[in-house]
């Protein structure tokens, strides 16, 4: 086995690869996201360096996307709740969209350790690719996720109590008395119970629906490159990178569109959390 | 192995790994919420206290300016009028000292034809009482070259007062 190149990819993993035998946490997606954090963190520290009043430059273009994220999810969560809650929603969408799209950067995935082939640097297969997707990677999406519940969890009781928590989700609502709260009460705790359920499958939800995308895309993406598989070199190579071509638009589509829908998802379970104490009847149930 | 744990194998999920990954992830949010998106939210914020600032003040002249503005017009208002005023009192001045120096002039001009007339009367009646003095004396005169004889007193009394006479009726 040799490191190299591999030009026909085939199926890949669903588990990331670990290094080390006796590391097995240090992962080729693991490594994506190191890298991936450390270009962020570069990125943004440079941009707000030297924070001046009147932008310019990096802190720019940094400030334009900042304010249209704090615009779009403060108009979301509410204007009480933005100024707790805009770095983690906005860390998740940079986050996720820097590693989405760092994920369709050529040589992950395809860049690894496999059996030899002809030419320099070429292998037969990749079995140990030396990058993988940070969100094809279950763990780091379901990490996230979870990490994400735990804030919602602190923001919700801080907001609501515990009780005004257990009253808006038990607890009959439009006002009703008398009589009729102890014939619908049966009612709005067996849909409390469902809703708790779906509460706590949140964060399987939101892991699964980014790490299934950004996996599928992965998967298509190789399929695309070794279509042409059967064909003679140099024209398999030329297909390889032919062939998945309009699907690295498609998946720049999707890796912005993934990064979005977690970070709005995150963003209006906050709101329908925090926002009941206003009013009852305020945000509907939804997912 | 229980079902949960097969579906975690089935995926991928170690314990190790979710817990490295989380790890990093919370160093990025930790890290972008201290150095970066706390100075942009706090940039943001201090642009937005002080556009609502700017507007408060904005509204704020507004409304002076238009209190001044209301003020100003009042002010004015006020020193038209009182300009008016001064302008009928001066008019009424000019008019009433007017009529006074044309009743002034009026008198003036009646006094002085009056002198005119009495000093025309004097200067006649001084003429007339030369006139007939003279005539006097040379009816007198004449009478005595005419009869030749000299008059008497009484006679030259008698034709004075007969030549007055006359030279009033004339």
């Amino acid at each position: 086995m040799r490191m190299g190149i591999y030009f026909l990819a085939e199926q890949i993993s669903v588990n990331a690869t670990p290094f080390f035998p006796n590391h097995t946490w240090f992962t080729n997606s693991l490594l994506v996201t190191v890298i991936v954090a450390a270009l962020l963190l570069i990125w943004a520290r440079s941009a707000t360096a030297k924070m001046e009043l009147v932008p310019s430059g990096r802190q720019n273009v940094f400030e334009t996307i900042v304010e249209a994220l704090y615009t779009t999810f403060e108009g979301i969560v509410g204007r009480h709740m933005i100024a707790k809650t805009f770095p983690l929603i906005a860390t998740l969408f940079v986050f996720i969209l820097a590693a989405n799209w760092f994920g369709l950067v050529p040589g992950v995935g395809t860049i690894g350790f496999g059996p030899p082939a002809h030419g320099p640097l070429a292998l037969e297969e990749v079995q140990r690719p030396l990058l993988r997707p940070s969100n094809a990677d279950l763990n780091m999406t379901l990490g996230m996720a979870l990490f994400f519940m735990i804030w919602w969890v602190i923001w919700t009781i801080s907001e609501v109590g515990v009780v005004g928590f257990l009253k808006e989700n038990f607890a009959p609502k439009g006002g009703m008395k008398g009589a009729m709260w102890f014939v619908l009460l049966p009612l709005f705790l067996f849909t409390g119970i469902i809703e708790i359920i779906s509460i706590i499958f949140r964060p399987v939800s939101l892991s699964l629906r980014l790490f299934g995308n950004i996996y599928a895309g992965e998967t298509l993406l190789h399929t695309m490159s070794e279509l042409g598989s059967g064909w003679p070199i140099p024209l398999n190579w030329i297909t390889s990178v032919l062939f998945p071509l309009p699907f690295y638009f498609l998946e720049l589509l999707v890796g912005i569109l993934q990064a979005f829908v977690f970070a709005l998802l995150c963003a209006v379970y906050i709101r329908l959390s925090t926002t009941h104490a206003e009013g009852e009847g305020e945000g509907a149930h939804g997912h | 192995m229980n079902p949960a744990e097969n579906i975690a194998r089935t995926f991928g999920i170690y314990w190790p790994n979710l817990i490295a990954q989380v790890i990093l992830f919370v160093l990025v949010y930790l890290i972008l919420r201290r150095y970066a998106f706390k100075p942009i939210v706090d940039m943001f914020e201090e642009r937005r206290r002080r556009i609502e600032e700017g507007q408060l003040n904005a509204e704020k002249i507004k409304q002076q300016l238009a209190l001044a503005q209301q003020r100003y017009e009042e002010i004015l208002a006020k020193a038209s009028a009182e300009a008016q005023r001064l302008m009928e009192e001066v008019r009424a001045s000019s008019e009433r000292l007017a009529d006074q120096k044309r009743q002034e002039a009026i008198a003036e001009a009646e006094r002085i034809n009056q002198k005119a007339q009495e000093s025309i009367q004097l200067e006649r009646e001084r003429v007339m009482a030369e006139v007939k003095h003279e005539l006097g004396r040379l009816v007198v005169e004449a009478t005595e070259k005419v009869t030749g004889k000299v008059l008497t007193p009484s006679d030259q009394q008698r034709l004075n007062e007969e030549t007055a006479r006359q030279l009033a009726t004339a």
